[in-house]
């Protein structure tokens, strides 16, 4: 019963509960059966259920597998790379692997309707990858690193495993092994407003100190968690480029990408929205001069956790992640994954409707440049923008001493200096990632480090030196640099 | 002839096992007529007292008081399961069952599967 009064004193105050499905009981789809599941107010049996999902997850995968949609019409689905997926071994990427498993490896419970008439996998090779991030935690392995592979390898043999650990992400050995650009280790000095980049001041820490470092200098809990899965999205786009990937699939459901992309806006992620829900990250690798690019897809995103979750029951799947991430109960995903969680529970529709509204956003502008943290899409002139709306100037204030850090004077670069030794970044940001380091921490201070270890992409410098780097011209240079332009006297 | 007690199979999935003893499967005995307001001390019923048959918002308080190991508001919240734990009666979804209301019967299998603690 649901309260419409005080019904300690009004007695009709009480009304009946309305059913959470439409019509009847009956299933929807065959019209024979008894209903199993209610699906956002639609009653299915069982039967109906699987080809259900199955066509679901195919028609949100199968229209990205080509390179052209047109060439998936003529010759069934042919992808242009190798299959990456990645898997925490949580709800929804154990119904992902599996959903891939017997939709592409087992042709014998092929549906009908099958869009890809040539049978097979579209994908010469798939790669599993798992990325443990007890490191960053700092504590031993979880079982259910150890479970994955078990898990996968359970399915068929032409799974191929890939462990990733989260402090690959400052390991150059890792980074040489994937055939990234030439790098070395240096650091950020967030203290300075413009995010200086250069070298540390202690080169010989291992790559799990650094992890730890990096993650103790992130100013809020959400910081940890949005930089944590910002280095496990930026481990696995790199590790789709090394085995020649043309496709990064995800087990992100329904539910999940409207608490990821509600969580992405408030956390100044807006410009990206659109690349939450789909994404095409192009990259080059060495002595190569056409640019490749890993589509991220997640064929789960017209599923909704509940049905991740009766697929995963009836299909009797083994879940090895039990234990999510704590980032902290107040973080800003946390608090949004507690308010779609709840809203899903009595309006189970609206929570469709966030990511579909939000699949219609897009931006005024498109933009070339990308964040050097996260590799999506700079917004042009979005420094300008945080400048206008901040306070610049302390007129009143005397000293560095009383003035917050984002404020405060940069140190002025040696005249000398190497060009590489001293890159200032903070325009190559995206919004959220200069958000992400420059926010307020729930005491009111900024992170305060001046020595923080940056991941090896970030580090990693195109050859042709693309890096924007500020110094300070003597009268000399700045002479010579506008001789041809002077007239002479 | 109504029996005294409903022995039901109950199932825990998606890492809700671990608030109980890490086992996924349990059998439970309850009464079939309990206490209006759901409490599930084990004296007998008084004169007086109001009844109602077992249904499972009873389960749920009976799960918390007698299997539950260890932090309950990962369980039970506003006197139902949790938002995210979903609940089958017999391999159907408890949205179709009228779900808290559904009024237990002897054998029922009761399954209780979060979608929280996995991602």
């Amino acid at each position: 019963m649901s309260s419409c009064g005080n019904p300690n004193v009004e007695g009709d105050s009480l009304m009946p509960k309305r059913p959470k499905y439409d019509r009847s009981k009956a299933c929807v789809k065959c019209k024979l059966n008894t209903g199993n599941i209610v699906i956002r107010h639609a009653v299915y049996c069982k039967e109906c259920f699987f080809p259900l999902i199955s066509i679901r997850f195919r028609r949100t995968l199968e229209s990205h597998v080509n390179p052209t949609p047109q060439l998936h019409r003529r010759k069934g689905l042919k992808a242009s790379g190798n299959l990456l997926v990645g898997f925490s071994g949580g709800l929804g990427s154990s119904v992902l692997l599996d959903l891939i498993y017997k939709t592409y490896l087992t042709p014998n419970e092929r549906q009908e309707g099958d869009q890809n008439p040539n049978g097979g996998c579209p994908w010469p090779n798939v790669f599993v990858a798992s990325v443990d991030i007890s490191g960053a935690l700092n504590a031993a392995p979880t079982s259910s690193n150890i479970n994955f592979q078990q898990v996968v390898e359970s399915y068929s043999s032409n799974f191929k495993c890939i462990s990733l650990k989260l402090e690959d992400a400052f390991d150059l050995i890792w980074w040489k092994e994937i055939g990234g650009y030439e790098s070395q280790t240096r650091g950020f000095d967030i203290v300075n407003e413009e995010i200086l980049l250069r070298a540390l001041s202690d080169d010989s820490s291992s790559p799990a100190e650094y992890l730890r470092t990096y993650i103790s200098s992130l100013p809020t809990s959400t910081a940890v968690a949005n930089g944590i899965q910002n280095l496990i999205r930026m481990l696995l786009l790199y590790t789709a480029a090394s085995k020649r990937c043309s496709h990064l699939l995800l087990g992100t459901s329904l539910t999940s990408l409207s608490i990821s992309l509600i969580s992405s806006i408030s956390q100044g992620g807006g410009y990206s929205v659109k690349e939450e829900a789909y994404e095409e990250w192009s990259y080059r690798k060495n002595q190569e001069t056409i640019n490749q690019s890993v589509r991220v897809i997640r064929p789960l995103r017209d599923l909704g956790t509940k049905e991740c979750a009766f697929w995963a029951w009836w299909c009797r799947l083994k879940i090895v992640r039990k234990h999510r991430y704590l980032g902290g109960r107040q973080d800003i995903a946390a608090l949004t994954r507690d308010f779609i969680v709840g809203l899903e529970k009595d309006y189970p529709s609206t929570v469709s409707a966030i990511a579909r509204t939000c699949s219609k956003l897009t931006t005024k502008e498109d933009s070339d440049a990308k964040c050097l943290m996260c590799g999506r899409p700079v917004q042009a002139g979005i420094q300008d923008w945080k400048h206008k709306i901040s306070i610049r100037s302390y007129s009143d204030v005397n000293t560095d001493d009383e003035l917050p850090q984002h404020v405060r004077r940069p140190p002025e670069a040696p005249q000398s200096q190497d060009i590489r030794a001293f890159d200032a970044i903070t325009s190559r940001l995206c919004y959220a990632c200069h958000t992400t380091w420059t926010s307020k921490g729930i005491r009111g201070g900024t992170t305060k480090g001046t020595d923080i270890p940056a991941p090896v992409w970030v580090n990693a410098h195109p050859t042709n030196g693309e890096l924007w780097t500020r110094k300070r011209l003597g009268v000399e240079e700045m002479h010579a640099a506008i001789a041809d332009s002077l007239l002479d006297p | 002839m109504s029996l005294d007690v409903l022995s039901l199979k109950i199932e825990f999935g998606g890492g809700l096992e671990l608030l109980f003893s890490n086992q996924r499967s349990h059998n439970v005995t309850i009464p079939s007529k309990v206490r209006r307001d759901d409490s599930t001390s084990l004296l007998p019923l008084e004169d007086g007292i109001e009844t109602k048959p077992a249904d499972i918002t009873y389960l749920i308080h009976h799960l918390r008081d007698h299997l539950l190991k260890e932090r309950s508001e990962l369980f039970i919240e506003n006197k139902t399961v949790r938002p995210g734990i979903l609940v089958l009666v017999n391999d159907t979804d408890w949205e179709l069952e009228g779900e808290g209301d559904y009024a237990l019967r002897n054998g029922d299998e009761i399954v209780f599967i979060s979608t929280l603690h996995g991602g």
